[in-house]
């Protein structure tokens, strides 16, 4: 084997410094954002000291040998569950949802480390050859796997994070190479789901729909009439779902349903978002001269509405190279997925890279009005230790397997 | 094999959707940030900056000798920013503030819609214990604080309720009515003067522009003031008003229902104007109290009513004034004519005189106020003419004097009884008309001002309360008012008056009033009320050589004129003469001619 003793043949620079930018452009809006409010102030200190200790575990991963993350699969999946179960417990709640833990004075959420540990696991399981996708009993298997903390992370309740869990779960299905059959049997249940929140009629056009594709498949009766079954008891089951979200959250789903229900409830956040970032124009306001963010129109804007701090103060400028920097981050996971050694760590990619992008997704589409409201942080951008700590650990696994890509197995 | 197909099949997928939502978004941004930016900038900029409204400081009132009447007294507000409060707190804020139970409750549920982080007036011109009491238990009272405001105050002791009038917050039925000047929550005269002279009391309000949080709480000034409007204090104005004499016609009524009005005869200068029961101003400086309001409306003796403009009474025997002027200036008795009083008249049936005057001229029938004179005097006159007399000096019409609260009153002609009792009327009517009893009724102020044209042969002005204003440099500016000229000869007032000077001090009907320095001339009055007692009347002028004040007195339900009435002119024009006797600065006022019968608004 050929070695290219390169500095970029061992170390993904692209990846590396993509995220480092990002980093660095969420601490300028984090410094922005808070150093006119009292209780805030020390957020920018904060943040640095968390890039800090995470680039310690971002370089400790990147060294390791590849071979500990498979071993490792199964006991963090089970930990994971463990601290799943544990928050519900004892822990904090933080505006109606119990998800934090805390020791000492330090606090973290057991659903960023379940993410990591999901997608080990759901990989290492998926990778198996013994594991075919067609075959009824795996597809079951692996959503048990994906589903589970989904299921803890509901009770918290933490609608965000569960998002994150059922695109991985379905991102990693679609990767391994599941049949559309398979597909819609993994699909259908949730887009009757939502369906069913938007009212009646559309929960009957979703059942239809399904039938549709029942009698296209020409499959058993037996399994088409189960699966029929399984989409209309989801459609029930989101009224109850529903009723254990926490009343925040219900607004934000009726918000999103429709918007101007309440402009000055849970509407709030999403007018003033987008007022912030349209406000912004070309060039932005300039540092530390946004007045929305510097007057606190958007709550908790060093956190989930980062990206209007960005919008306002950058304009469409500053907007722009915060999206391009993702979209090179998301390109290079996708082109490293098709590299990677073996479909584990193919897996592992393809899990790690849809976790960043469903953040991106819903955070920045949030703040630009095209998304509900829904409280998740922008990957390396948003203020927060343990956030900012498990993208790093993510980063670091994918630099291992970037730079063991060329090992032999 | 076919593994590593799907594989790249499937990459597509992902780099598909990456490309695809990347490429919404930027193009999202693109819309908001470039083509949508002025919309969203004026919206960014409404959000952070508030314009505050600066109310200008209302206009004080003087009285004619420059002393503040109405001013503007610092008082507390008190108030509750709902975001912050505790409704816990709720009883015991009311009770040390002295206000209803539940009223605040009521107060946050009305502004429920409105931001949480505006505080709201719970108080105002609150004492200083209560804003002891809160700043003493400051920590236990989060949300509440209070601030000083302005509020009327009443220096000089003058009640002057009916006259001063007071303002209230304005209704949502005003507001669609008024300019664009007012908001929710302003306040705006309703009554007398504050009412009348609004416009030129409020001043012009001022904006300051605020930066705001997103909590609507100030957080500096927007560039530093530069665009900030002061607000111009309203105009002072200066009332000929005598706050003095105010003063002792308020007390002389002490609470019995009447009524005091005083004019300068040359000039048209409401001296007094004065109406009783009085209420107390002071409460009505903000929100007045419920139970306060229900007091004043459950008041057998109406005290809200201006009784000085709006209490229209028949005007007993000071109506003979009017009748003997209109009969001299007809020609249809000469100062000589004499009629005999055999102490009864008879006209269908008897009327009555009080006491039997023989042959009487036109002097003495005022004098001793004839009633038999004046019951046949009229017949000579006739009804039409007759009121058209009254109307030239204003009797049963509304003066246009600057306060809203007026009536007009009724003098009847022969149309009136004709829609009433058809065309064959009993001209009996008549006989009681010529002593100014029956369907005759003037006000107070129509009296005083019939009385200061006597006193001024026949020439004056259209009564007024302001006769000017002070601008910023406390530059005084005079405002110019109608002339009023009655048209009668010079020959028939001074008969008219020395008949008025001998009701005083001859042999006439109020010689308990006389002084000897100082010459009264009046005319006593006693109204028949049909609901009670009747009602006791004076005119009066002095002094009778160059007379300086005309005064009319209402005692309701006092009986005769002479008693009650007259001895409260006496104490007016006593003071006021003695006063100005050393200097008589009469500057002569502007005149405007008009014609006789057109002289009053209405």
């Amino acid at each position: 084997m050929r070695i290219n003793y390169k500095l970029n043949d061992r170390f993904d620079l692209t990846i590396f410094l993509t995220a480092s930018a990002l980093v660095v452009i969420g601490l300028i809006a984090i410094y922005s954002s808070t150093q006119n409010t009292l209780n805030q102030k020390g957020n920018f200190d904060k943040q640095l000291i968390s890039w800090g200790i995470s680039l310690f575990v971002l370089f400790f991963l990147y060294t390791i040998p590849i071979k500990t993350f498979k071993l490792a699969a199964l006991p963090s999946y089970i930990f994971s569950l463990l601290l799943l179960m544990l928050v519900l417990v004892i822990g904090r709640k933080i505006s109606g949802a119990r998800s934090w833990i805390g020791f000492g004075g330090f606090s973290f959420q057991p659903a960023e480390f379940a993410k990591l540990a999901t997608i080990l696991y759901l990989s290492d399981f998926l990778s198996r050859s013994e594991t075919v996708l067609d075959n009824l009993k795996d597809i079951f298997i692996a959503l048990v796997i994906g589903m589970t903390p989904v299921a803890l992370i509901m009770l918290e309740p933490d609608l965000g994070s569960s998002f994150v869990f059922i695109g991985l779960l379905l991102a990693l299905l679609f990767w391994k190479g599941i049949s559309l059959f398979g597909l819609v049997l993994v699909l259908s249940p949730g887009i009757v789901a939502v369906a069913s929140l938007f009212g009646t009629i559309y929960f009957v056009i979703a059942i239809v729909l399904v039938i549709a594709a029942l009698f296209f498949f020409k499959r058993d009766v037996f399994l088409s009439g189960s699966i029929l079954a399984l989409n209309l008891a989801s459609g029930f089951f989101v009224d109850t779902f529903y009723n254990i979200l926490s009343p925040h959250q219900q607004k934000r789903i009726q918000t999103f349903i429709d918007p101007n229900a309440d402009p000055l409830g849970s509407g709030y956040n999403a007018i003033q978002a987008k007022v912030a970032i349209g406000s912004g124009g070309f060039w932005g306001k300039g540092f530390l001269h946004g007045n929305q963010t510097q007057l606190q129109f958007i709550p908790e804007q060093w956190t989930d509405f980062i990206f209007c701090v960005i919008g306002e103060e950058w304009g469409f400028i500053g907007s722009v190279v915060v999206i391009l920097l993702f979209a090179i981050l998301f390109l290079r996971l996708l082109r490293l997925a098709t590299f990677a050694k073996n479909e584990f760590l193919s897996l592992i990619i393809i899990g790690i890279l849809t976790v960043f992008f469903i953040h991106f997704l819903v955070n920045v589409g949030m703040a630009i009005g095209i998304l509900p409201v829904i409280g998740i942080p922008l990957p390396f951008v948003s203020y927060g230790g343990s956030s900012l700590l498990i993208n790093m650990t993510l980063l670091g696994i994918i630099l291992n397997i970037h730079r063991s890509r060329k090992e032999s197995a | 094999m076919s593994a590593r197909i799907v594989h790249i099949d499937r990459n597509k997928v992902f780099y598909a959707i990456i490309i695809a939502v990347v490429s919404i978004y930027v193009f999202k941004l693109f819309d908001m940030q470039i083509l949508a930016y002025d919309q969203f900038n004026t919206k960014a900029s409404d959000n952070s900056i508030k314009a505050i409204e600066q109310i200008a400081l209302r206009g004080v009132f003087y009285d004619r000798n420059m002393k503040l009447l109405v001013e503007n007294t610092p008082a507390y507000t008190v108030r509750v920013t709902p975001a912050e409060y505790d409704t816990s707190l709720n009883r015991k804020l009311e009770s040390v503030l002295d206000l209803d139970e539940g009223y605040i409750s009521n107060m946050l549920f009305k502004n429920r819609i409105y931001s949480k982080f505006v505080p709201l007036r719970v108080k105002r011109g609150a004492d200083f214990s209560s804003i002891a009491w809160i700043e003493e238990n400051k920590e236990h009272l989060p949300g509440v604080d209070y601030i000083i405001e302005m509020q009327r105050g009443y220096p000089m002791g003058v009640m002057g309720s009916h006259l001063f009038g007071y303002s209230k917050e304005i209704s949502p039925q005003q507001l669609k009515k008024e300019d664009n000047y007012y908001q929710p929550g302003d306040l705006i005269g309703a009554i007398g003067l504050e009412k009348h002279y609004e416009k030129d009391l409020r001043g012009e309000k001022g904006y300051n522009y605020i930066l705001v949080d997103s909590r609507r709480r100030e957080v500096g000034k927007y560039k530093n003031g530069v665009n900030d409007v002061p607000s111009q204090k309203g105009k002072d104005l200066v009332l000929s008003i005598d706050g003095e004499l105010q003063k002792i016609a308020e007390e002389e009524l002490n609470g019995r229902p009447g009524a005091v009005a005083a004019i300068e005869p040359s000039t048209g200068e409401v001296m007094v104007l004065a109406s009783s029961p009085e209420f107390d101003l002071n409460q009505f400086s903000y929100v007045t109290p419920k139970d306060y309001l229900k007091q004043l409306m459950d008041d057998p003796l109406k005290p809200q009513y201006n009784r000085a403009t709006m209490s229209a009474h028949p005007p007993g025997s000071t109506f003979k004034l009017l009748c003997a002027l209109a009969a001299l200036d007809l020609g249809v008795i000469t100062p000589s004519t004499t009629l005999y009083c055999g102490g009864s008249f008879n006209y269908g049936r008897t009327f009555k005189c009080h006491g039997a005057h023989g042959a009487v001229n036109v002097i003495s029938a005022i004098e001793k106020s004839c009633n038999v004179f004046f019951y046949q005097l009229i017949f000579k006159i006739g009804l039409d003419r007759l009121k058209s007399y009254a109307d030239r000096f204003g009797l049963g019409h509304k003066l246009g004097i600057d306060i809203n609260e007026e009536v007009r009153g009724l003098i009847p002609n022969s149309a009136y009884y004709e829609r009433i009792y058809g065309k064959d009327w009993p001209k009996g009517i008549l006989v009681s008309l010529g002593i100014g009893q029956g369907e005759v009724n003037v006000t107070p102020l129509q009296l005083a001002n019939y009385c200061a044209l006597i006193a001024n042969n026949g020439k004056g002005f259209v009564p007024h309360i302001v006769k000017g204003y002070l601008d910023e440099d406390k530059k005084y500016h005079p405002y110019t008012f109608k002339a009023v000229d009655t048209g009668i000869k010079q020959s028939v007032f001074d008969m008219v008056k020395e008949g008025m000077f001998r009701v005083v001090n001859g042999a006439g009907t109020a010689t308990n009033v006389r002084i000897s320095d100082i010459h009264i001339a009046g005319k006593t009055g006693t109204a028949q009320n049909p609901h009670g007692k009747d009602h006791s009347l004076f005119v009066a002028f002095a002094p009778y050589e160059h007379p300086t004040i005309a005064v009319a007195v209402l005692v309701e339900n006092a009986g005769f004129g002479a008693t009650w009435a007259a001895p409260i002119a006496k104490k007016i024009i006593e003071t006021y003469v003695r006063r100005t006797m050393p200097k008589s600065t009469q500057t002569e006022p502007q005149k405007i001619v008009v014609e006789p019968g057109e002289n009053f608004a209405d």
